[in-house]
């Protein structure tokens, strides 16, 4: 008989005792409470005042000053580009999702940083410990999520901590505990992957068809990053909140990478040592 | 308070004209990135110019010392140099871009392999100590200096042969790892084609570092034309390798991933500056002098040799700048990561 401990960690890699999120986007109602509480318990700066135009989502994208982003996907038309004319009975034609760092368990982050700044902490969550980062800037595109950003302020990169402070004093993180549906669920990854699975069957059984779980070793936390710590519930292609569907792990082409360059190195010196022979 | 306009919106991300938010929200979310873009600009480009240079300079030395003969110490001496002169501003560089000089420190904390950065980093070092030596034997050998004192004592003391082979690993890793380090993010232009990355910055590496000795060698009134022309005939084969490389690149990648690096101004950078200016405009002149059996005359020698250099920078611009549009683009991501 396997446990369900064991069956879970099958499905995500994540270490014994890791700590992450699961959002349920199914709750959301894009209140962004969580924004909000993540923006005053780290005490991060406001990013531009302005509309986006493209929809009521004014945030657009997870930054250095934002570390939670509430999407809003609007369903404006059908398949057939028709205007729906009635709402829907479920979630009525608007997907939400409030976005977060995933705390990879194999994260992309923490593995191309050269000065050892992105930690993995003893929660198992990923860290980018400020005094240690020097600006280099290459956490931000090896990331296959788009989490890290270089802040214009102190040019150094930032992103969630999972409240790593809060987590020391005992508490859930901020946006956790400020969301007002249960949308955003703090704990044990494995007890929260065992919850988003009954959740999922449930959704099923009244009739939620497309409902599934974004970051297990299927979707999400795929080729080589093997599950994220802080996953989420979705009802429609990943790629409509913005995420990918199958990401890899940039740096398992850290290694082929050097080998071809070996290789071509090799070759190119003895075409070169050639080229240059002379009497 | 934050000023509004250092934040990025993103604005010029929105969706096409003809599309509508409905279209945009079906398939992506609005049109915008799903990863966020390198922050590098011109910096960067110019380190990884002059870089590339610096190390493949270095190596061509070494291996015209080893395989050259007797004629090619001027390839030799003008190769360290050059080697040298090149890594200042590389490091120069590499500081300045992280804003506060003393952050560079940070870099030498740890060695981590799976991260080229890191890797970078030390590749860097063991090139500085290298070159530094080598080159400070080379200015030895040319009386530069002095004829008999502590400095030249210690360096006529050193094992050179050894340190010279054993400079050539860190040379071309300091050529070519660059490729490497675009390759290893998740930006769909970089990352597809992995494995091409770091060959074809060494490639380009050496026809740079080939060209910048053999306009140095023209620019010069006594060069020693034959081995001027050894050196002219090892930049043609890497430009060759160049070529095929770039040819094997461009053909690895789906319309969409290719789109940043054939449409637009950068589109237009790529195929007159790097392609035609930078590889087959300097390919036509040697080509024809190889023809007709004779050694390039030095004036086509010399516009020869700065389209290489040219087309080698813009390269590397349109490389990094292309990468920025491609970690843009919703579409390349979502097709590189899609459901298989």
């Amino acid at each position: 008989m396997v446990s369900s401990a064991e069956r879970n960690r099958s499905r995500t890699g994540a270490r014994e005792g890791a700590m992450g999120f699961l959002t349920d986007t199914t709750l959301c109602i894009g209140c962004k409470a969580c924004e909000v509480a993540c923006k005053q318990w780290n005490q991060l700066p406001a990013d531009d005042f302005g509309f986006t135009g493209h929809s009521y989502d004014n945030t657009n994208d997870l930054a250095a000053e934002t570390w939670r982003h509430v999407s809003f996907v609007e369903q404006i038309a059908d398949g057939e580009g028709a205007r729906p004319t009635s709402l829907r009975a479920f979630q009525s034609n608007w997907l939400m999702m409030s976005d977060v760092c995933k705390h990879c368990v194999n994260a992309g982050c923490l593995e191309a940083c050269p000065t050892g700044a992105i930690i993995r902490t003893e929660f198992d969550t990923v860290v980018i410990q400020q005094d240690i980062c020097n600006g280099c800037g290459y956490c931000v595109p090896a990331c296959p999520f788009g989490v890290p950003a270089l802040s214009p302020i102190d040019n150094k990169a930032h992103k969630c901590t999972l409240c790593y402070d809060r987590l020391k004093g005992g508490m859930e993180p901020a946006c956790a505990k400020a969301c007002p549906t249960d949308s955003i669920q703090f704990g044990l990854v494995d007890e929260l992957m065992e919850r988003a699975g009954q959740r999922v069957a449930s959704l099923n059984d009244r009739g939620v068809d497309g409902a599934y779980i974004y970051g297990d070793r299927e979707t999400g936390g795929t080729h080589g990053i093997d599950g994220l710590n802080a996953f989420f519930i979705l009802t429609a292609p990943s790629e409509v909140y913005n995420l990918p569907a199958e990401p890899e792990l940039p740096q398992d082409k850290t290694f082929s990478g050097y080998a071809s360059t070996i290789l071509a190195a090799a070759v190119f010196s003895i075409g070169a040592a050639l080229s240059l022979r002379g009497r | 308070m934050v000023m509004s306009g250092e934040f990025e919106r993103r604005w010029e991300n929105r969706r096409q004209r003809v599309r509508t938010a409905g279209d945009e929200a079906r398939e992506s979310y609005y049109g915008l990135p799903v990863i966020h873009k390198a922050h590098w600009d011109a910096y960067i480009i110019v380190y990884f110019f002059v870089g590339g240079i610096s190390g493949a300079a270095n190596t061509i030395a070494s291996l015209a010392r080893l395989a050259g003969g007797k004629d090619s110490e001027s390839i030799t001496r003008i190769g360290r140099y050059l080697s040298t002169a090149m890594l200042v501003p590389s490091v120069v560089c590499l500081i300045l871009d992280l804003k506060k000089p003393e952050r560079f420190l940070n870099m030498l904390r740890i060695v981590k392999l799976r991260s080229p950065m890191s890797v970078g980093t030390w590749i860097l070092v063991t090139s500085s100590f290298f070159m530094g030596l080598l080159t400070a034997d080379q200015a030895r050998k040319d009386g530069l200096l002095g004829r008999s004192n502590m400095m030249t004592r210690t360096l006529q003391r050193l094992p050179m042969r050894l340190i010279d082979v054993l400079g050539i690993i860190p040379s071309l890793f300091l050529a070519g790892y660059t490729g490497v380090l675009l390759a290893a993010t998740a930006v769909p232009l970089w990352t597809k084609n992995h494995l091409l990355m770091g060959p074809l910055f060494l490639a380009s590496a050496f026809s740079n570092a080939a060209a910048a000795i053999a306009l140095i060698m023209g620019l010069k009134r006594n060069d020693v034309s034959d081995a001027k022309h050894r050196v002219e005939r090892l930049d043609v084969a890497a430009m060759m390798a160049e070529l095929s490389l770039l040819v094997a690149f461009k053909s690895g990648l789906t319309r969409t991933e290719a789109a940043p690096i054939e449409t637009g101004r950068i589109g237009k950078v790529n195929r007159f500056g790097v392609l035609v200016g930078g590889i087959g405009f300097p390919l036509l002149l040697h080509g024809a002098s190889m023809l007709r059996g004779k050694h390039s005359p030095r004036l086509i020698s010399i516009l020869a040799s700065t389209a290489v250099l040219i087309g080698g920078y813009l390269f590397r611009y349109v490389m990094v700048i292309a990468g920025h549009k491609s970690a843009d683009d919703p579409k390349a991501t979502f097709e590189m990561t899609r459901k298989r």
